[in-house]
Parts: structure tokens; C-alpha cells; sequence
């Protein structure tokens, strides 16, 4: 089985964990979020045929006291990075963790994804603002940690870009 | 053969068989007709068969065709009946084997990869069952101290007996080895004892990962260094790492000291054999499976070996031990025995003092004079004893002292009190009346009995404070006197039988008994004056009587008028008693005598005591 290591990121409290914590499965606590700043969780796809493992390390969100640690990404084949679409500010940081994610990791598959659809009214980044960075290239799903709207297509996605399939 | 060589032989086979060719014999000699005739004849079945076979052996596409018809059965059939086959073909399957791994090793390693894994886990498993078994059997089947303690233990602590047995004589155990990637910290091969539980390879080779970079992070300040090990209960997890790829042992125990330079040799190996793969690894851990039998390596255990001889020196040392430990338990026993008997001589002691002092203090208790009512032992100090002591009792010292008790053990609490016991009663009386050496005092039943004689004073005044001293209900005086109370008694038992008798009609006394008269007198007034000196008052009362002649009022005045004559004698005398007379005429005749009878006309005298403004002394009398 090939096994890939993915990351996901973003700023605190926009629902990363909450958002995948129906499709992976983990034998670690939430408490290593925040002692090691890393909770391990892993996620097994079946995708033409193949079998992949996704072990998918959830790091501590970013807040003004402490910044992810990002040296967690180093050897990563694909990351996301998470958003809340009502707190414009998370986007901002989500694009700064982008960046930084793939200057340690080098060039990988990865996908922004903007939480919290449910609450598309709420929404303080708009459509437009996303619509530009699907032009330069940002792979963008909005999803619900709520109705798990769009979670399983973003890890299929992530998972397709790295198989180069 | 080389195909040079072979081409020519096939030459000269081809040569050869031109010589014969079917040409030369349309020419033959006429005797070679008749014997090919001949030959024809005899052996045409033959000749047909053999050019049969050489046809055959000429073409190599038929031989092949007919011996792919029979080779399996061929094989089948010399397999099974004798071992020649695979003699011959053992090295040829060796030979190919080792080829095809060279030239064609992914396919090797992906055909063989399904089945490496389980069956090395198998081969883990039964290895340590094996061990396992062995130690429980053996333990099961010795009712050994050991092993039942070990089996209480399981039972205990809900462990099974193979668990309980493992924990004590595992020196270390390897229970799993998982090789990692180690920049994306994906587990690219795992071994376990399958009875040991793995979560998730993958998940915890990610954690490993991750706790390392966290150390790396937090600890190391970006200075280069790695997490070696970690630490759990029993556990610990040993780290070899290199940046392409790192080894963790989960160790159970103490692994020897050698044990790190295998897990880094194992590493080299790997990283020599599979450093190009670890490079470019993109997430399939399919080629490092042929990894496996390093790995198996280092899964390793050690067991405390029960069965292994003993040196010589450990055996000496052994013995010294025992033998030291005998000795210390033999002269920690004679100290023991010693300690003992002094303890119990020491007991003895002190139970004899304990006693001695109980004896003493019921010795006290005994004592008239006091009463004991609470002993206080004490190790130390003297013993303490609370009670009541009368005055006149003997000082408990003296007491204690006289039953040969030590006093100086004991310190008194003493209140006084008074006590009814004859001897403080006797005591008590002794201190209060002093008797004449004629006097005897005896206590009875609470009861004063006074004896001999003494003075009228004396046992008045004994009589008084007798009956003030406690314990004294009464006082018996029946048995003293005073003397000259007896010869005033004695006088006035005299007197009082004294009767003076009258001539008929006169008051004066019949000469007869002018004497007795006399005498009479004179012991009144001797007795007046003794009485006198006793403090006594004496009176007197003087009875005349008449006979029954004459009339009474004559007899009433005869009868006191010879009443007077004795008063008036008296008075003569001196004496200055009270007297009083009383003229009974004949109301009391003395007898039935006729009653002109002298003795009707008497005079009778009755004498009293008494002190000055008492009542008469009637008791002395």
C-alpha cells in the first residue's frame, strides 16, 4: 500500500479537526494538539483501483500567541489549508501558512479549504476573492465540518494530485 | 559445447551418413545383394523400427514433441523413486533463483511481499510462544515456591501465569521494530510478536516522527542531536536514526549494551540496500518488505535461563552467602535465646518484685487500722498506695517492715480516719482512760467491761468518757468498785439487817438489843463519814411498827416515837443525815406470830446513797 503524508493547516479554531474528524480515524487524543502540537490521524482511500493510506498530520492552529510549527511539514506530499469563511482574517493566515508550508515541503499538491459553508450567509471572504486565487492556481473547496459538505472531494482531490492521476 | 564445435560434429555425422546413403547401395556387389537380401529377410521388422528411431533422432522438433508428452510424468515418476532428481535438480533451481534475484529482483520482491510479512510474523510468534510455553510448562509443572508465588501474583494482579512468568525472567524482549521514513515519518516496515497488539503501524510511526521533530524543536535549538529513546514503565523505545530512514525498538526490559550498534548496523544495511529507494521514496513501501529478515534481527529476547549450570564461583559465593546467613540467623537466634531468657528472668524479677510488692500492699491491707483501696504499680517509681489510716494504727513503714517488705518501694497516700476495729477501739481507749493498777478494762463487742477496783471517782469518770470514745456502745461497771463503797455497803447491809425490837407500850429498845442498837449507831455515823469523804450523801429512812394491841392511833404514835429514839441516837452520835421516820403502827406485822408478839414492835432502818443533788445511788447497791 502507498502510504502519502498530508498536513493541514489554518488559523485557530476554523474547524480543522472538527472538519475531518468523521473521515479519518486516529488512535491519539485531541490533547496532542495541543502538548505535541501535532495530532496524527490517517485516512485510507481506494482510488482507480489502488489503495492509499493518507496519514494526515493536524497541526495546532495558528493564533496571535503561537504560530504553527511548521516544521511538521517538512516531508509532506500534500497539505490543506483551512480557512473559516466568516472570519476574513483566517483566509489571510491560511495564505501565509500556503506559503510557508510550501517552502518547507517544496512544491506539493494542496488545497484550500474554506469551512464553515453552511454558514454561506455569515461569509465575510467573498466570492471574488476566491475566484482570484482559483487563478493563480489554488485548488478550493468550501466545506462543513456541519454537513460534511465537500470533505470527501478534497481529500479525493488531494490525493488524485499526488498520484499524478 | 560451443556451437563451433557442435556444427562440426554434426559435419562429420552428416559425412558419415553419406557414405551410407541409399545411392551407394543401388550399387551394390552381388554377394552384398543376396545378404541384403538376406538381411531383408531376417531382420526387415527391425530394420524398420531402427530407421524409425534414427528418423526421430534426426528431427528435433519430434524428439521435443514426444518429450514434452512424457517429461511431467517422467519427473513424476523418478521423484518417486529415488531421490537422483532432485540431487540433480536442486542446484539448477539454486542457480536460477539466485539469477532471476538479480536481474529481476522487484518482481521477486512484489511475488514474495504478500507472503513475507505474515509468515515472519508467524515465525516471530511461534518463536515466542515457544519460549513462553516452554517457561510456563516448566513452571506449571514444578510446584516449586517460586512458581506458586508467581502463581498467586497472576492471581493477584489478573495477570495469566505466562504473563506473571515472563515479567520475571524476561531480561529484555524486542516486541516490535518499525522502520521509518524519515522525512515523511511513513512506516515502510513493521515487526511484531503478533499476540502484541499494533494499533496502527502507520499512525504510530507518524507519532514517532512527530514526537521526534517536537524534541528537535523544543530541546535542540536547531543544533543538530536526535531522540535516542524514550521511556515508558517497562518499555522503551530506541531510536537509530539517519536522515534518509530511522529504526525504533519497542524494547520490553534492558536490552544489552550491543544492542544500539545492531539496530545500526541493520540501519547501514538498509541504507546501503535501499539508500537509492529511501531517496526517492514516494509512499510505497512495497520495496522495503525485502527488508524484513534484517529487521527479524533485531527482534530478539532474553529470558533469565533457569536451567544454565552454575559456575563454580557462583556456587562458593552462594555457599559463603548461606553460610553467613546461617550464621546470622544462628547467632541472631542465640541472641534471640539470650535476650529471651534475660527477658524472661527479667519478668521472672519483676514479677517477683511485682508480687513481692502485691503481698506487701495486701499485707497492709490486713493491718487493723486501715483500709486500702488503690495501688498504683509502677515500673520506676515506687508504687503508690491510696487508703485511709486510723492514728493509733501502726505506721505502714513498721507494718511493711515487720512482714519483711521493703517500705521504701512503696510511697503512702494516707487520709485519716477512724476506725472501728477493736484493736483502735482498744487503742483508742487505752489513750483516753488510764486505769488504777487494780482496774482491768476489757472490749468486748463494743462493750467496755471494767474490772478489779478503783475508785468511785475513777470508774465515774472512766464510765463518762468510755461512753464518748468511738466504738464503745456501752459500759459495763457490774465488775469494778470502789472498797470503800464495799464496806459502805457492807455497813449498810448491817444496819438495814438490824432490827431493834420494843418492849409493849415503850419507846425505848429491849435491853437485849441495846447493843445492836449501838452498834448500829455507830456504823451510820462511821458510814456517814467514810461516805462523806466519798462525796456521798447518806440518808436514812427509820421504819417503827407496833404490835396490834391497843389502838391504832396509840400504835402509830408508839411506832414513830421509837422511830425518833433511833434518830435522836443518831443525832447523839453526831451524825447529821437526813433522816426521815415513819410510824407504820401494826399495819405491818413482821409474821404471822400472834399479835402481841415483841417481834411486831421494831424498828427497821433502810440507808440511801446518794451524790449531793443526784439521784440516789441505787445501782451500787
Amino acid at each position: 500500500m502507498i502510504s502519502k503524508k498530508i498536513c493541514m493547516l489554518g488559523a485557530f479554531a476554523v474547524g480543522k479537526t472538527a472538519l475531518v474528524q468523521q473521515y479519518v480515524h486516529s488512535i491519539f487524543s485531541d490533547r496532542y494538539l495541543s502538548t505535541v502540537g501535532v495530532k496524527i490521524s490517517k485516512k485510507d482511500l481506494r482510488l482507480d483501483g489502488q489503495e492509499f493510506s493518507l496519514v494526515l498530520w493536524d497541526l495546532e492552529g495558528q493564533d496571535i500567541y503561537a504560530e504553527v510549527n511548521i516544521s511538521y511539514m517538512r516531508g509532506a506530499m500534500g497539505f490543506f489549508v483551512v480557512a473559516d469563511g466568516t472570519r476574513r482574517e483566517t483566509l489571510d493566515i491560511a495564505i501565509d501558512l500556503r506559503a510557508k508550508s510550501l517552502e518547507m515541503a517544496g512544491p506539493v499538491p494542496h488545497c484550500l479549504l474554506v469551512n464553515k459553508a453552511d454558514l454561506a450567509k455569515e461569509w465575510e471572504i467573498s466570492r471574488q476573492e476566491l475566484e482570484a486565487l482559483k487563478k493563480d492556481g489554488w485548488n478550493i473547496f468550501a466545506t462543513s465540518a456541519k454537513t460534511g459538505q465537500a470533505v470527501e472531494d478534497a481529500f479525493i482531490s488531494l490525493a488524485r494530485a499526488m498520484m499524478g492521476v | 559445447m560451443s556451437d563451433d564445435a557442435r556444427h562440426n560434429t554434426n559435419d562429420k555425422r552428416q559425412h558419415r551418413h553419406t557414405k551410407h546413403s541409399p545411392d551407394a547401395e543401388n550399387r551394390p556387389e552381388p554377394e552384398d545383394r543376396e545378404l541384403a537380401r538376406l538381411r531383408s529377410l531376417l531382420f526387415q521388422k527391425e530394420l524398420n523400427m531402427l530407421h524409425h528411431l534414427a528418423t526421430q533422432t534426426k528431427n528435433r522438433s519430434t524428439e521435443t514433441e514426444h518429450l514434452s508428452r512424457i517429461i511431467a510424468e517422467a519427473l513424476i515418476l523418478r521423484a518417486n523413486k529415488d531421490d537422483n532428481l532432485d540431487l540433480a535438480l536442486s542446484p539448477l533451481v539454486g542457480k536460477l533463483v539466485r539469477s532471476s534475484l538479480r536481474t529481476n529482483r522487484r518482481e521477486f520482491t512484489d511475488a514474495l511481499f504478500p507472503l513475507m510479512g505474515p509468515t515472519i510474523r508467524k515465525s516471530i510468534s511461534e518463536s515466542f510462544r515457544g519460549m513462553l510455553g516452554n517457561f510456563s510448562k516448566s513452571m506449571e509443572m514444578s510446584f516449586s515456591w517460586k512458581g506458586l508465588r508467581w502463581r498467586l501474583e497472576g492471581l493477584r494482579s489478573g495477570k495469566s501465569f505466562s504473563e506473571v512468568v515472563l515479567l520475571h525472567t524476561l531480561v529484555y524482549r524486542v516486541e516490535e521494530v518499525f522502520l521509518i521514513h524519515s522525512h515523511t515519518g511513513i512506516n515502510l516496515m513493521q515487526l511484531a510478536d503478533e499476540n502484541i497488539d499494533v494499533p496502527d503501524a502507520g499512525m504510530i510511526s507518524a507519532m514517532l516522527t512527530a514526537i521526534q521533530d517536537f524534541v528537535q524543536d523544543c530541546l535542540a535549538s536547531g543544533k543538530e542531536g536526535n531522540l535516542e529513546s524514550m521511556q515508558h514503565g517497562e518499555r522503551t523505545v530506541m531510536v537509530e536514526k539517519h536522515p534518509l530512514a530511522y529504526l525504533a525498538c519497542i524494547v520490553r526490559g534492558v536490552p544489552p549494551a550491543d544492542f544500539r550498534e545492531q539496530m545500526r548496523s541493520c540501519l547501514e544495511y538498509i541504507l546501503v540496500e535501499y539508500g537509492d529507494k529511501l531517496e526517492q521514496f514516494n509512499g510505497d513501501a512495497a520495496p522495503f518488505a525485502a527488508c524484513a529478515p534484517q529487521l527479524e534481527k533485531l527482534l530478539r529476547a532474553h529470558f533469565v535461563d533457569e536451567d544454565r549450570p552454575i559456575p563454580i564461583w557462583t556456587k562458593i559465593l552462594f555457599f559463603l552467602c548461606l553460610s553467613a546467613l546461617i550464621g546470622g540467623l544462628a547467632h541472631y537466634k542465640w541472641k534471640d535465646y539470650q535476650t529471651e531468657k534475660l527477658l524472661k528472668e527479667e519478668n521472672a524479677r519483676l514479677l517477683g518484685i511485682s508480687k513481692n510488692l502485691w503481698e506487701a500492699a495486701d499485707r497492709l491491707r490486713q493491718e487493723p487500722g486501715f483500709v486500702i483501696f488503690h495501688v498504683e504499680p509502677s515500673d520506676k517509681d515506687p508504687w503508690q498506695i491510696f487508703g485511709l489510716k486510723d492514728k493509733h494504727a501502726r505506721s505502714p513503714e513498721a507494718v511493711l517492715r515487720e512482714s519483711s517488705h521493703n517500705p521504701e518501694a512503696f510511697g503512702f497516700r494516707m487520709l485519716p480516719f477512724i476506725s472501728y476495729d477493736p484493736l483502735m477501739v482498744r487503742a483508742r481507749i487505752d489513750e483516753t482512760i488510764l486505769p488504777p493498777e487494780t482496774a482491768q478494762m476489757r472490749l468486748h463487742d463494743g462493750v467496755l467491761h471494767l474490772s478489779g477496783t478503783a475508785t468511785m471517782e475513777w470508774i465515774m469518770n472512766a464510765r463518762h468518757r468510755a461512753m464518748l470514745i468511738p466504738g464503745v456502745r456501752d459500759v459495763d461497771i457490774k465488775k469494778i468498785s470502789d472498797p470503800r463503797m464495799s464496806a459502805i455497803l457492807a455497813m449498810i447491809r448491817e444496819v438495814e439487817n438490824t432490827v431493834v425490837e420494843f418492849p409493849s407500850g415503850r419507846d425505848t429498845p429491849i435491853p437485849q438489843d441495846l447493843p445492836k442498837l449501838n452498834t448500829a449507831v455507830d456504823t451510820l455515823v462511821n458510814m456517814e463519814k467514810l461516805a462523806g469523804q466519798m462525796g456521798l450523801l447518806v440518808s436514812m429512812t427509820i421504819y417503827g411498827h407496833a404490835d396490834a394491841t391497843g389502838s391504832p392511833q396509840v400504835n402509830y404514835e408508839i411506832s414513830q416515837a421509837r422511830t425518833k429514839t433511833i434518830a435522836a441516837m443518831l443525832y447523839s452520835k453526831g451524825s447529821s443525815m437526813p433522816i426521815s421516820i415513819y410510824g407504820l403502827g401494826a399495819d405491818y406485822p413482821e409474821s404471822s406470830a400472834p399479835k402481841a408478839d415483841q417481834s411486831h414492835r421494831r424498828v427497821e432502818m433502810r440507808v440511801r446513797l446518794s451524790r449531793a443533788g443526784d439521784a440516789p445511788l441505787d445501782f451500787l447497791q
